[in-house]
């Protein structure tokens, strides 16, 4: 089997167990969904729907919501060392790192999608440029789980791993977040040109941490 | 299927102590009983063969890529007995495996598309011990096979060994039981404080 084929394999095998137990999913739209809420109520309705707040905000949970997902998962993983069948396989050190990151990705395009529509109705936001919305949005997603499963892999032997993996996290996502708030602010206001040089600063986010973690991870999990 | 594994002069540290020492072993096709007090190193010793762990000092060796099945069972909650040993099959590349009747040998035709968490300790470790069946890999490593185990579990454990010992497999089985597989064993190893001996 192919090294993609073996990552889709670990891919699905995460959806399906996530299916089965939703609790990441659920947390992490719980999550999401407060932090809206409360974002309407703390900066009132006036503040809370500027593009710059209504983004940052945005990013912020999807942020917290990649971390909350990815804890799951390898708690999961952890719960009778399920995670070393995977890791004694041919090329499974590879496939878990991929695997997981596609996962993630798909999980949380479902919980930015949520978290999206939620945001332009509570806080009633005007789009100007939707395609370029979508666009920062889709790359602003798969820009964070390259970077979250490393730090939950380099962790995952530790025990505060909870307080660890945003520590390590958080310091290496601030581009994206910045990438991604500036990103949708730009595509609120119309700016399109500007939208589409962050978008284009994301899926470069993406793809180098895509290839460091596929590049460390290996020599990364024990 | 002729398998083999060796470890050379290998030491695992583990939180700053070592857990093996300078342990050198060579794995034949045939059964290596592994037998040691609690804390030896035994678990480490199949985990080091595995390449689970990171050796700080020798070298190991394995031919293909070995079965490892550890004391627990290894199955992803959420997942039934079906769908993890679908997994383990296909990420090998055995499309043809048939788990359907792996999972009957092992008394879980009943229970193959139940989750595992709602599985019962030995009948998970039933599902888990059916990859022996499913994936017939050069190298078995097996960690404490026989625990949690009823005495009908226990001869199925013994049956599967001994047809991977006909088809001239490695297997490699950490045990506390005196009595069992002890008339099959081509090699035995008695670990004690990280390192290893035959006897």
């Amino acid at each position: 089997m192919s090294p993609l084929g073996r990552a889709l394999l670990v891919a699905a095998r995460e959806l399906f167990a996530e299916r089965a137990n939703p609790d990441g999913l659920a947390a992490a739209l719980t999550f999401t969904g407060m932090l809206v809420l409360l974002e309407s109520l703390a900066f009132g309705p006036g503040r809370a729907r500027q593009p710059d707040v209504a983004s940052g905000v945005y990013w912020i949970a999807v942020l917290f919501a990649a971390i909350l997902v990815s804890a799951r998962s390898f708690d999961r993983d952890l719960e009778d060392d399920a995670i070393d069948a995977v890791i004694a396989l041919p090329g499974g050190r590879d496939a878990l790192y991929a695997g997981k990151v596609l996962a993630l990705g798909a999980i949380l395009l479902v919980v930015a999608a949520a978290a999206g529509v939620l945001s332009i109705f509570l806080l009633d936001l005007d789009i100007a440029l939707p395609g370029q919305l979508l666009l920062v949005v889709l790359l602003g997603v798969l820009a964070l789980p390259p970077v979250v499963v490393l730090t939950s892999v380099i962790a995952l032997r530790v025990r505060a791993r909870v307080a660890v993996v945003p520590i390590l996290s958080f310091p290496m996502l601030v581009p994206q977040l910045v990438a991604a708030s500036q990103g949708s602010a730009a595509a609120l206001t119309g700016d399109g040109p500007a939208a589409l040089a962050w978008a284009g600063l994301l899926g470069a986010f993406a793809f180098v941490y895509g290839v460091l973690g596929l590049t460390i991870v290996p020599a990364a999990i024990e | 299927m002729s398998g083999s594994a060796s470890l050379h002069d290998a030491t695992v540290v583990l939180d700053d102590h070592p857990v093996l020492r300078g342990a050198s072993v060579d794995i034949g096709p045939g059964l290596t009983l592994v037998r040691g007090p609690n804390g030896a190193g035994k678990t480490t010793l199949l985990r080091a063969l595995a390449g689970l762990v990171a050796l700080a000092r020798g070298s190991r060796t394995v031919s293909g890529a070995p079965l490892y099945i550890g004391h627990r069972s290894m199955l992803l909650r959420g997942l039934s007995a079906r769908a993890n040993l679908s997994f383990f099959a296909s990420f090998r590349g055995m499309r043809n495996a048939d788990i359907t009747e792996a999972l009957r040998r092992w008394g879980l035709a009943e229970l193959a598309d139940r989750p595992v968490e709602r599985l019962s300790a030995g009948q998970r470790k039933r599902a888990a011990l059916a990859r022996l069946d499913v994936e017939q890999q050069p190298v078995v490593l097996l960690d404490e096979p026989f625990a949690d185990l009823d005495r009908a579990g226990m001869h199925l454990v013994r049956d599967a060994i001994v047809s991977a010992l006909v088809r001239e497999q490695a297997v490699v089985v950490v045990t506390h039981s005196l009595e069992e597989l002890d008339r099959d064993a081509a090699q035995r190893l008695l670990m004690d404080a990280g390192e290893v001996r035959k006897i």
